[in-house]
């Protein structure tokens, strides 16, 4: 079975002609599933490289919502919106109605196995009640029996963190942490960041995670050498992907 | 009679996959000009890093690291207070773990060792780290000696003055000692030039010892409220496990103090994780109330904000610790994982005020014959107040608690508090 490739970009970033051209490379290129994400209040649990990006988007809620609209446009594969719970608590119901009318496909908050453990049910719920996918975000410090019970509950695949951060490479070891929890999950185990190291990706894959996130790699490739070379990085990695 | 070989555990015991809720990961303050996560990765020894950050349950000691451990005495006693017991006219058993029978007095040469261990398998033959009142500084400076390494420590100044007979144990060991404010740091000088006369703290000394890490491309052993400390302290209770079996005892109550919560957690959550006792006693200081006036919150680890925030129960970083003589219990938090036992109710809490713990002290010196250092004197308080219940309800608890050091360089604290309740 192809394994997943789910490409992450800031949406706007590096500007947005930069971005559209990124996002239209990243799907001819071959991800399976777009992760775009809104500039937050506060980037809690993201790395220096994606906060930097955040820090050079500028746009308008209007401009927000036309750029996710167009990102929807250009793509046949499922668009993710990665945005932090704590930005939306007093409009959720607006929110997700919104994501829904611009035809992104589901959403991701970072925060909200951590910073909501004991009403996550009730915003899964919210989200599906909206028609949209809950993708689930977790990482190695969440017990066991949750990890079991989330991958679940998580819509397309489980998203599994195996850093403490985004585009910090903390030593860390990842065939021992995707060999155990690839036994507790009940669903497609997508793994991420600080994976742009393709030999921690191949070490991922063979111990059965089903697809990769990538984030970081492309952000430092667009800010280094531009965005022709960011998306000949999707290529690379689909490469690697169909080894397996 | 089991070897002591055979009590010395072979692995550390990691409570973080047996935690109820996720752990909240370590983060970047909203503005960082730099990643703090990115500077743990240049600063601390590779192999302690991703200890840090791993999930596995069970983590191996290395061969060199278990005979370091033999070496300085582990397994440590566990002994029952039989005279205190009978003192109090209390059913309940009491049992001890001492970990002020290592050589430099404390529980804190169950992580210096390792972590200076894995920096010289990283070929890096220097550390450094700060010290306030001296305990940590000496196990770094023990453990660097016996790895062969050399050793920078920097003590804040008023210690360094008033505690002489540290610095002379770290010295003996051939560790480099500087009073902290010093002219070596950029930051040292910064803080210099503002007062010459500067008493220091713990954060300025702190930040001194990051600062020449870096700049000297070298480790930084870090004490205690990161979770890896816990971890390597998991000796203290996993031998404590085996000693109690050895004995046929089945624990109720297991109690310590809580600095920055290393002694604690490495003492009680291996009982925790093999599910044995029904309670679980951290105590802390009354004068520096973090358990009842602290929040849960993100916040730094250091004074002056270098590391990453965790999340924990704390004082706030700038929170200023008057100037009690349990030095080591002077700090404003309390390990994210500890923490999340106390949020969840697991781990209960108490706190107690210097007269108290001073009167316990004198209790068990007179049961016991054993000085504890100021720190452990908060525990063996709360273990006497178990004890008096467990008297009122005539019920035969098994109360066993860590003695995480002795108070033979406290003499002169134990002076003052002698003078102070005379008045
Ligand atoms: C004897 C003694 N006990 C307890 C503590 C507090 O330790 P922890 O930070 O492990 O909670 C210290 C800290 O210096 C100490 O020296």
């Amino acid at each position: 079975m192809r394994k997943m490739l789910v490409s992450y970009m800031t949406l706007g970033y590096p500007n947005v002609e930069g971005y559209l051209e990124f996002i239209d490379g990243a799907i001819s290129q071959g991800s399976d599933v777009l992760e775009v994400g809104i500039k937050p209040k506060f980037a809690k649990y993201d790395g220096p490289v994606i906060r930097k990006s955040y820090k050079a988007v500028n746009l308008s809620e209007g401009e927000t919502w036309e750029l996710l609209k167009e990102t929807r446009k250009r793509s046949n594969v499922p668009a993710i919106v990665l945005t932090y719970l704590e930005d939306w608590l007093g409009k959720l119901d607006e929110f997700l109605s919104k994501l829904r009318e611009v035809g992104v496909n589901g959403v991701l908050f970072p925060d909200l196995i951590i910073d909501f453990t004991d009403e996550y049910e009730k915003y899964v719920k919210a989200i599906r009640d909206h028609g949209l996918k809950a993708v689930i975000f977790t990482s190695p410090s969440v017990p066991d029996t949750m990890i079991h019970d989330l991958s679940k509950n998580s819509d397309l695949f489980l998203y599994y963190g195996v850093r403490p951060t985004t585009g910090v490479p903390i030593p860390v070891s990842v065939d021992s942490l995707i060999t155990r929890v690839r036994t507790l999950v009940e669903n497609k185990l997508v793994v991420g960041f600080g994976l742009s190291d393709v030999e921690d990706m191949r070490k991922a894959l063979r111990a059965g995670a089903d697809g990769i996130a990538i984030g970081t790699a492309y952000i430092e490739e667009v800010e280094k050498r531009g965005v022709k070379s960011a998306i000949s990085l999707v290529k690379y990695f689909r490469g690697v992907l169909d080894e397996f | 009679m089991v070897e002591r070989e055979e009590i010395l555990p072979k692995y550390w015991y990691n409570v973080i996959p047996d935690l109820p809720k996720p752990l909240p990961p370590p983060r970047d303050p909203p503005e960082a000009e730099f990643s703090r996560i990115d500077l743990l990765r240049k600063i601390m020894p590779k192999e302690v890093l991703r200890q840090q950050f791993t999930v596995e349950r069970f983590i191996k000691i290395p061969e060199d690291v278990r005979n370091a451990y033999l070496n300085i005495g582990r397994p440590t006693p566990l002994l029952r207070a039989k005279r205190l017991e009978e003192m109090l006219g209390t059913p309940a058993k009491i049992y001890f773990k001492f970990e002020g029978a290592t050589p430099t007095g404390s529980h804190k040469i169950n992580t210096a060792l390792p972590q200076a261990y894995f920096a010289k398998e990283e070929g890096v033959n220097h550390v450094v780290t700060e010290t306030g009142a001296g305990q940590w500084g000496t196990a770094v400076a023990l453990s660097a000696r016996m790895f062969d390494m050399n050793a920078t420590v920097f003590m804040v100044r008023v210690s360094y003055e008033q505690k002489p007979q540290r610095r002379t144990i770290m010295q003996l060991y051939g560790a480099d000692v500087y009073a902290s404010p010093t002219n070596l740091t950029e930051f040292g000088r910064k803080i210099l030039a503002e007062n010459k006369d500067h008493p220091g703290s713990l954060g300025i000394a702190m930040s001194e010892a990051i600062e020449f890490a870096l700049k000297n491309e070298i480790k930084y052993l870090v004490g205690s409220v990161l979770d890896v400390a816990i971890l390597h302290q998991s000796v203290i209770g996993l031998e404590a496990i085996r000693q109690l079996d050895e004995l046929g005892e089945d624990p109720d109550v297991l109690i310590g103090c809580v600095g920055g919560g290393s002694n604690f957690g490495g003492f009680a959550f291996p009982f925790y994780g093999a599910k044995k006792g029904k309670k679980f006693i951290a105590v802390g200081s009354y004068e520096i109330p973090k358990f009842s006036k602290g929040d849960y919150v993100y916040d730094f680890p250091d004074t002056a904000g270098l590391l990453p925030q965790v999340k924990m129960i704390t004082l706030g970083k700038d929170y200023v610790p008057p100037p009690i003589y349990a030095g080591g219990l002077r700090y404003h938090g309390a390990a994210p994982s500890l923490s999340l036992l106390i949020k969840e109710k697991v781990v209960e809490w108490r706190e107690y005020s210097e007269p108290e713990i001073f009167e316990a002290a004198k209790l068990f010196m007179r049961a016991q014959g054993i000085v504890p250092a100021p720190e452990s004197a908060h525990a063996i308080k709360a273990v006497i107040d178990e004890a008096l219940e467990a008297k009122r309800a005539n019920e035969k608890r098994v109360i066993v608690f860590n003695l995480s050091g002795h108070g033979l360089l406290d003499l002169p604290n134990y002076e003052s508090m002698m003078k102070r309740s005379l008045k």
